[in-house]
């Protein structure tokens, strides 16, 4: 942003660009090949899931939780049943907590092996992403053994987990974690440890100082790679995770030097996928037998909730980041009052852009594929079009002032009347 | 008479080389598929392509002014020129001496033309794209030239009936000068020629301009249908030259005097020796080294032609050179 701009030109990445595997947009001013601004469009993937869930009952919103993103779909709905469980005050069996665990885990494994073949992708080595998703098959298959479905395994729910582990799938788990270790993980970390084109391409490439990390509040491999300690599962004593004994990954472990670029945060990525098969080893040998449900009968789970009420909070690190579901109970009706999440992307997003400024545009696919972006979790929020296709700038009063008529039109018995606080939100501007 | 004879000759190459170089298309996709574990599309699949495009509409942005549609057309006539003057298993048909420069003119004419029709079409992704393409095109040629004009230079001492012409390459051919420098030389000048050759026709470290997923195909952002075709054949034809040129200096050897072969059948059958030359050369600097690099950063690029290529190419020009200096015995 110093010196004089001779010439700029503006281009939009996105909603539709190769580099993208969903839509969002990047308006990137350049000053030659250099970045001179990085201005973030979202809303491009906009379903309404709250308003959908508005009409569901807990047990149905389980199915739309999994349905909110296809890579994270069992942190999704594990956060909702935490977030439910919170609010009810439901125990869930220990035998439970240990498949959560375990699938969770392998959702870790085939959501980092995708993310290491699109970066590879979007730095022009095609063969990394061809070998790296052959390698995610085989996780795929597992999941696909445990869970009946390749993608939405359906195997939360409310107080427990629906399907339980049998022997053959033990068996098979650990078949798996012999061929990840022997097979899969030498390459994978010659390709992005020492591979000099990755080298040359990630290093100093979309640095997010841990100052920014800490202040944009990044999440998940994007804030470890920049050396915050920051991991739900560590920090907060999530479920089984300490007697599993979880810890934050960051490159240090590996590299020795922790600079917060693009190579970091697949350092991160690598060790966590070490990690995990570390984790499921653990989880399998240490799972007792039990019950598997808090409440068998789903029937009477629905009638447990319909008496429930309060508020509820669930935390889950899933592969991305730090996931949060809020849910608000409502006595005497089987539908949550309230049911709001915050994705990690949407934090990491907007420090990838401040960390994009400078930078060359080379580097702009391989930065946003770095920090593995969920547009279709992120995009809850929609920007409101004028008819005439005006685009019409809210302020967060004319926002609050909206949400509240629209609350009350929805659901009459909502009496509360929030006021504005702070300053405003400070992107307001540029929406 | 003779003059209808090499024009009839002519028609009858560029038919020759259109298909071969579609063919290595399909050829390349489907090892390079086979080396990522992938099935890969159907050999044809190029010729598919080329035909699906032809019959395609072509859609010309507002903001194009006419020199969009006249580029595409340009790069294919230059191509075609070009295979006048391309060695393929025989002297060039058109071959007259020095007429190496003109072939290097023509080759850089094509990208030129890109960049012509990159910039013409308005596009901001184009436009970026064409900068990069004119950054890689001035940084490329300059080790490239110094090794192929020392090697012709040398060659000349030979005695040669066309100082600077292809047909040099098939009077003596570069590993004749037998001196151990001249063969370490002649070494590091085919590392240059296949580094050279590989951003030539951009892929693995070179892929730059055409970035897939930074520019979404840079410079042939804007392009469809028709247009597209005709700079896909004419992109085809100038890898199979720039390899042909490659093969010459490097492998110019025929087969068809081992097989007492002469006129038209000599021809022939050094014509397809020579393809398959030419598949050996684009197998590893196209295929292998797709496989095994992603794209590197422009500067970095560009760093590694003035850093590494130039300093490589002056130090096997030197070597080459060292026993005509006579400065050591």
């Amino acid at each position: 942003m110093n010196g004089k701009l001779e010439y700029w030109v503006k281009i939009p990445i996105g909603p539709i660009h190769p580099a993208l595997e969903e839509p969002e947009k990047f308006i990137i001013t350049l000053d030659g090949e250099r970045i001179i601004n990085v201005d973030v469009k979202l809303g491009y993937n906009l379903r309404g899931l709250e308003w959908i869930s508005m009409r569901r009952n807990y047990i149905q919103i389980l199915y739309l939780a999994e349905r909110i993103c296809g890579i994270c779909s069992f942190s999704h709905n594990h956060t909702y049943s935490r977030a439910v469980e919170e609010m009810a005050g439901i125990e869930v069996p220990e035998r439970a907590e240990y498949i959560r665990v375990i699938i969770g885990e392998l959702e870790r494994i085939h959501s980092h092996l995708l993310n290491l073949g699109v970066v590879g992708h979007a730095i022009g080595y095609d063969t990394v992403l061809h070998l790296s998703w052959l390698a995610r098959e085989r996780v795929m298959d597992i999941l696909e053994a445990i869970g009946g479905n390749r993608v939405n395994y359906s195997i939360n729910t409310i107080g427990g987990v629906r399907r339980d582990l049998e022997e053959k799938h033990v068996r098979a788990i650990l078949d798996m974690i012999e061929y990840y270790r022997n097979e899969v993980m030498p390459k994978i970390e010659e390709i992005f440890l020492y591979d000099p084109t990755v080298e040359a391409r990630l290093r100093d490439a979309g640095v997010i100082p841990k100052r920014i990390a800490i202040e944009y509040s990044a999440q998940g491999p994007t804030a470890r790679g920049s050396g915050v300690k920051k991991d739900v599962r560590y920090n907060e004593k999530l479920s089984v995770y300490p007697d599993l004994g979880v810890k934050p990954i960051t490159p240090k472990e590996f590299t020795g030097v922790v600079k917060g670029d693009v190579f970091d945060r697949m350092v991160v990525r690598v060790g966590e996928l070490w990690q995990s098969l570390e984790l499921i080893e653990r989880a399998l040998d240490q799972m007792p037998e039990g019950k598997i449900k808090a409440v068998p009968k789903d029937n009477a789970l629905l009638f447990q909730l319909k008496k429930a009420e309060g508020e509820g909070i669930g935390r889950y690190e899933a592969p991305r980041g730090e996931l949060i579901h809020y849910v608000m109970g409502q006595k005497g009706k089987d539908i949550p009052a309230r049911w709001k999440m915050r994705e990690p992307t949407f934090p990491n997003l907007f420090a990838i852009a401040r960390a994009l400024v400078g930078e060359q545009v080379a580097d702009v696919p391989v930065a946003i594929a770095s920090i593995d972006p969920c547009l279709s979790c992120t995009d809850r929020v929609a920007v409101i079009d004028a008819n005439t296709g005006r685009k019409k700038v809210l302020t967060e009063r004319d926002l609050l002032r909206l949400s509240i008529e629209k609350t009350r039109e929805l659901n009459p018995n909502v009496r509360a009347k929030p006021e504005v606080v702070g300053v405003g939100c400070p992107r307001g501007g540029v929406l | 008479m003779n003059v209808l004879y090499a024009t009839l000759g002519f028609l009858g190459v560029y038919a020759y080389v259109s298909f071969a170089s579609l063919l290595w298309g399909g050829l390349d996709r489907k090892l390079v598929a086979r080396m990522q574990r992938r099935m890969g599309p159907p050999l044809l699949q190029p010729f598919y392509d080329f035909l699906k495009l032809v019959s395609k509409e072509s859609i010309i942005p507002r903001d194009a002014n006419r020199f969009f549609e006249i580029a595409p057309v340009l790069a294919l006539a230059t191509s075609i020129a070009l295979l006048a003057y391309t060695p393929l298993g025989f002297e060039p048909l058109f071959g007259t001496k020095g007429d190496v420069i003109l072939f290097i003119y023509l080759l850089t004419l094509i990208g030129f033309l890109r960049v012509l029709g990159a910039v013409s079409s308005g596009s901001p992704y184009a436009q970026i794209g064409a900068q990069r393409e004119m950054i890689i095109l001035v940084s490329r040629e300059g080790p490239m030239m110094l090794a192929l004009f020392t090697i012709l230079w040398r060659l000349n001492e030979l005695g040669v009936t066309k100082p600077f012409s292809m047909g040099t390459f098939y009077e003596h051919n570069v590993w004749e000068l037998g001196t151990p420098l001249s063969l370490i030389g002649t070494f590091i000048l085919l590392l240059v020629f296949m580094t050279w050759l590989a951003s030539e026709i951009e892929v693995g470290y070179f892929d730059i301009p055409e970035a897939e997923t930074e520019l979404a195909e840079g410079t042939m952002a804007e392009y469809s249908g028709r247009h597209l075709a005709l700079f896909e054949l004419a992109n085809a034809i100038k890898a199979f030259v720039s390899a042909s040129l490659v093969v010459a200096i490097f492998f110019p050897w025929g087969i068809s005097g081992y097989l007492g072969l002469s006129g038209i059948s000599g021809i022939t059958v050094d014509l397809l020796f020579h393809t398959l030359k030419v598949f050996a050369v684009l197998f590893v600097s196209m295929s292998v080294f797709r496989a095994v690099t992603g794209r590197l950063r422009i500067n970095q690029a560009v760093g590694l032609f003035w850093t590494r290529l130039l300093p490589a190419a002056i130090v096997g020009a030197l070597l080459l050179a060292i026993d005509t200096l006579g400065v050591i015995a």
